[in-house]
């Protein structure tokens, strides 16, 4: 008889249990009174293909101890089906970007991203599925809001300039704008500079900016990047030096 | 004082794991054939034989289905949930090269129409082109590569085939993206902590692209002596318990430094030198 654990009746099956054959390779400490035996009376259940209310919750149990079971999410699919469900329900389970794509909640979500955002600055996360309600929405952002994008971003980085996430979400930001370049950040970088705030970011950024003048013939900015290269190398982001020292050697 | 890499209690480590535990990575170690006697290493053959399921509409099924452990897989499973499994079934390949296998019992072509199968019209399945065209798609803002388009750059997304540049949209922004995950060790998002997994992870990506001399091999080797546990193995972060995954990827990512302990490891295989040689050597496939 199935145990209390398993809630419904399921004297009619008889549970089917795993062979794991003579000398099994890493043999695992399965939880003998729940898992192991949820997944007899899977095999049982499963044999039979049966679609009930007893399949579902016996899945709903299994899933919760091992999420990565794909077979049982696979059975539990064909049950919903067959037991015409309510699919809704079953949306817990779901990414959250496929539920904003399918429920167009673009607008609600920048908001909740904005808090995400003045809760922790540093959530990479938050800042990916900003670009993501910005990029992948059906309708094209304008250059105006690009621009207030980066803005958004500068200001982020003036909170705290060697976070990494508002620094590649401006780049990314400018790379898809037609009016905004890489400019803004020189002016951006420059001020923290002045401020004598050291930013290995700010750095690396107008390495960038410096060699593409230099590729367009411009001496100065030649030398400059080279000059960034080596403070980074030595300094500001050492445990990179093997990387600003080829970047130097590129420009020279 | 300066620590080393234990070998000798590494090398324990997996050998209490092999008794109990799920995973068999004493590989890179090159001690598999002393440590565990032949007869052993067979019966595991045969285990990993029983998993396997061969096309056909009265297909054998595997043991978890429930079936009797048999490892000719001659029998009939009426379980119409018993399905193959891609990282399952790349995980018996590997496993069955380790143990010195010449694969003779694999259905091949089985294998082959599986993937052809299993291939979306997206493009994250094996037709080589559609792959590639799907990690350009995937390649997000910063050049780092998410699970699919528009999700976070993740350090285990950009480790998937061999033909990774020519997927990428800048290679030298992507080695960037890669190189600016080490922190000491590596993470695998950016403002993560830094994670025993990604100097293998991280590291395989940069080897494939060949720009791994670029890390500072000083400082993942210290962050790793970090996670190396007095019990042997290795643990996620410093101070927790070592557990079986972090322990293979530990010993991977000191692989990849060529710590002179350890056997070097293919980065796209995932399995040493020796094991990817034996691969192109003794396997009957070559020869059909």
């Amino acid at each position: 008889m199935a145990s209390y654990y398993l809630e419904a009746n399921w004297d009619d099956l008889v549970p089917i249990p795993q062979d794991d054959g003579p000398e099994p390779l890493t043999p695992i400490s399965y939880d003998k009174e729940c898992y192991s035996e949820a997944m007899s009376y899977f095999r049982a259940v499963a044999l039979k293909d049966e679609r009930s209310e007893r399949a579902l919750s016996l899945t709903e149990k299994i899933i919760k101890h091992n999420p990565a079971h794909y077979t049982i999410w696979h059975y539990r699919q064909q049950i919903l089906f067959s037991l015409e469900k309510d699919l809704y329900n079953e949306l817990d389970f779901i990414t959250d970007q496929w539920i904003i794509k399918t429920y167009n909640l673009w607008d609600k979500e920048l908001a909740f991203i904005d808090k995400l955002l003045d809760d922790d600055v540093r959530n990479n996360s938050a800042w990916n599925q900003r670009y993501f309600v910005i990029f992948f929405n059906p309708n094209e952002p304008t250059e105006e809001l690009l621009a207030q994008e980066v803005q958004y971003g500068i200001n982020k980085i003036l909170l705290a300039p060697n976070n990494i996430s508002p620094w590649n979400y401006v780049k990314g930001i400018i790379a898809k704008s037609k009016e905004q370049d890489i400019s803004v950040l020189e002016g951006l970088c420059k001020e923290l500079e002045k401020q004598n705030i050291i930013s290995y970011h700010a750095l690396g950024c107008l390495v960038d900016i410096y060699e593409s003048r230099a590729k367009r013939g411009s001496i100065e900015d030649k030398n400059l990047g080279i000059k960034t290269c080596e403070l980074l190398a030595e300094k500001r982001d050492n445990i990179r030096q093997k990387y600003w020292e080829y970047r130097k050697q590129v420009l020279t | 004082m300066e620590k080393t890499f234990d070998r000798s209690k590494t090398i324990k480590y997996f050998k209490r794991c092999l008794d109990l535990l799920p995973n068999n990575y004493t590989n890179l170690l090159g001690v598999l054939e002393t440590e565990i006697p032949k007869e052993r290493r067979d019966k595991w053959v045969n285990w990993i034989y029983a998993q396997q399921i061969l096309p056909d509409e009265n297909n054998p099924g595997s043991p978890f289905s429930g079936l009797p452990f048999n490892p000719n897989g001659s029998r009939i499973s009426k379980l119409p949930f018993d399905a193959a499994n891609l990282a399952m079934t790349y995980t018996a390949l590997a496993c069955l090269l380790i143990l010195g296998d010449d694969l003779s019992r694999v259905d091949r072509h089985a294998i082959i129409n599986a993937l052809k199968y299993l291939q979306k019209e997206n493009g994250s399945g094996i037709n080589v082109e559609k792959a590639v065209d799907y990690i350009r798609k995937s390649q997000s803002y910063d050049y780092g590569v998410g699970q699919g388009p528009g999700e976070e750059s993740h350090g285990n997304s950009l480790y998937l085939l061999n033909r990774l540049d020519e997927g990428l949209l800048s290679k030298n922004q992507t080695i960037f993206w890669l190189l600016s995950r080490q922190t000491t060790g590596f993470q695998g998002r950016a403002n993560k902590p830094p994670d025993t997994c990604y100097s293998f992870w991280i590291g395989a990506s940069l080897k494939i692209l060949d720009s791994f001399e670029f890390i500072d091999f000083k400082q993942n080797f210290d962050f790793l002596m970090e996670t190396q546990t007095k019990y042997g193995g290795f643990s996620k972060w410093p101070e927790y318990p070592a557990d079986v995954m972090h322990a293979y990827m530990g010993v991977a990512g000191l692989s990849l430094m060529k710590v002179p302990e350890l056997q070097e490891l293919d980065p796209a295989l995932n399995i040493s030198l020796s094991a990817k040689e034996r691969l192109k050597t003794s396997v009957i496939f070559n020869n059909n």
